[in-house]
């Protein structure tokens, strides 16, 4: 190699160096660029993720309606119009049923707790219960500041949560659209979604939507069902107690949603469900000595949700529920843990959400062993 | 008159044309298949908007011998070879399908693992119609559905029968060894 050469090959290396570390530096920008594009529209994608996950959920929840429709030769937007038009009439009786009967209990209930001639009446009901209490377990006492303030803190986080889903009408009203277009051209998406996917996992990934989505499907159905279920008994009972004790229990439908609602929780939820029947049962029969002597009923009102639990937990779940829901009872409260964190709703989706995430785990986990993938 | 009659006008054929309804040609390929011969145009479009059309590359995997099977392949352009394999040997060519074959329909019916492996031998379009699909179109068009189930059923009778055919063939000539045998 001539003098000459090396004169020439080191330009060309320093030349190409430079090349490589401006590539570099543009690269670094780049990414330095997307980052905090992607920090900035962070809280939008999440919003939006959230509302295409419940869209997702209702879709789930309403697509065998709307398959049946269309089986029976509707064409498949008029069955969804149809369903939603059923939905929609159902949920507006709700409202204008419902909702104000709702409210006024809750306001009154949170007058009365706030009331000091309240407070004092209930001194007085509290030491009567604590001194029949003592009869039996002595020792025992129910301290009344701490359910005062418990009964407080349930009814003003129920207020707080209903108040704040009716001032996000506008993002119920858009996770419904989207629900719609999942609903009407949910198999279209799906299909054009899979076909990006490689030939190598085509056929998983296939297979993996479709077992998730049945499960997915059973799962939420099972639910619901299942709530359903015991809303209906919950509200029975709680009227069978009205009409044989004269327990005077007002609100025995929205007592019974609740109790329906909460019962999605595994083993917390049905004494969530007990605690607002309680609470109305003790306020509405407060100075009333029949009431005083039957304890403010509340053993009656426990015996009828145990009855509820032991019919739910014997006859309707093991028939509606899917086994996908099989917990230990340390996962559960570790999950409403965490989900406590995210408030009331925290408590409520966590276990269905880990549920679902099992499922969609489980599943992915199989087809990818299935496929000798891993 | 006859002239008149067998006379073209170009006005005429435009009209009849543009009235001839367009086929595409994942419809037509559909159209070719014993399972959807026997479906109206309406029904084979309806199966359209269920299916997949995928591109493969010369030597990549349709499927793999052993993969859970998960539906049937239909041959819209190029080649495809179907191979044994074979532990400790190269795997074994069994045939070689072109444009407009299909196999694998069993795997709609069965996830049980595919008994041989495909591979695209050149550049192929090729339509997969899964047990999703099917299951899909059995919930929303039972009808539609049932008609793709009978013409299923009519593919395993067949071959059932042809199978029953060799199973005696086989065991006459084995009969008929046996007896040379002790014939012997």
């Amino acid at each position: 190699m001539s003098n000459n050469d090396l004169v020439t090959i080191a330009p060309q290396s320093v030349r190409l160096f430079h090349q490589s570390l401006f590539k570099t530096l543009v690269y670094f920008f780049l990414l330095i660029l997307v980052l905090a594009g992607a920090y900035k529209a962070f809280p939008l994608v999440v919003d939006a993720l959230f509302l295409i996950v419940i869209a997702a959920i209702l879709t789930a929840v309403f697509n065998p309606v709307v398959d049946r429709l269309e089986s029976s030769g509707l064409r498949r937007i008029y069955g969804t119009l149809l369903m939603f038009g059923g939905v929609f009439g159902l949920v507006a009786l709700g409202v204008v049923k419902g909702i104000p009967t709702l409210l006024t209990e809750i306001s009154r209930i949170k007058d009365v707790i706030q009331q000091n001639a309240a407070t004092e009446s209930l001194d007085a009901i509290m030491g009567n219960l604590n001194t029949r209490i003592a009869e039996y377990i002595p020792g025992f006492q129910l301290d009344l500041d701490l359910i005062s303030s418990l009964s407080s803190q349930f009814f003003s986080q129920l207020g707080s949560v209903l108040a704040g889903a009716l001032d996000t009408l506008a993002t119920i009203i858009f996770i419904l659209i989207i629900t719609m277009f999942f609903l009407v051209d949910g198999k279209r998406m799906t299909k054009q979604l899979i076909g990006m996917v490689p030939n190598k996992y085509f056929e998983m990934s296939l297979n993996i939507i479709y077992k998730t989505k049945k499960q997915l499907t059973n799962f939420l159905r099972g639910q619901l069902l299942a709530a359903l279920g015991v809303a209906i008994q919950s509200f029975i009972g709680l009227t069978l107690l009205n009409w044989i004790f004269d327990t005077n229990i007002s609100g025995v439908l929205l007592i019974s949603t609740i109790a329906g609602m909460a019962n999605m929780i595994p083993f917390v939820g049905p004494f969530m469900g007990m605690v607002p029947a309680i609470i109305v049962s003790l306020f509405n029969n407060l100075g009333d000595p029949v009431a005083a002597s039957h304890f403010y009923y509340i053993l009656h009102i426990v015996g009828m949700f145990l009855i509820v639990q032991m019919i739910d937990n014997n006859i309707i779940s093991p028939i509606v529920v899917s086994g996908s829901m099989e917990m230990h009872p340390l996962t559960v409260i570790l999950l409403i843990l965490v989900g406590s964190q995210m408030g009331v709703l925290g408590m409520f989706l966590a276990v269905p959400a880990w549920g679902i995430s099992k499922v969609v785990i489980q599943e992915v986990y199989q087809g990818l062993k299935g496929h000798h993938l891993i | 008159m006859k002239d008149i009659l067998n006379t073209s006008y170009p006005l005429f054929e435009s009209f009849k044309n543009k009235l001839k309804p367009k086929r595409s040609q994942a419809q037509m390929a559909l159209s070719q298949v014993n399972v959807f011969s026997r479906l109206s145009w309406q029904e084979i479009k309806i199966v359209e908007n269920a299916i997949h059309i995928r591109n493969y590359a010369p030597g990549e995997p349709v499927f793999k011998q052993g993969d859970p099977g998960s539906g049937m392949y239909i041959i819209m352009e190029g080649c495809v070879g179907i191979f044994l394999d074979i532990p400790q040997q190269a795997p074994k060519q069994l045939s070689k399908l072109g444009d407009g074959d299909f196999f694998g329909e069993i795997a709609l019916l069965d996830a049980s693992p595919r008994t041989a492996a495909a591979t695209a031998l050149e550049n192929s379009t090729i339509i997969g119609f899964y047990r999703p699909d099917l299951m899909d179109i059995l919930k929303t068009k039972p009808a539609l559905g049932g008609k793709i189930l009978l013409a299923l059923s009519e593919v395993l009778a067949v071959r059932l029968r042809s199978t029953n055919g060799e199973l005696v063939k086989v065991s006459r000539k084995l009969e008929t060894a046996l007896e040379s045998g002790t014939n012997e």
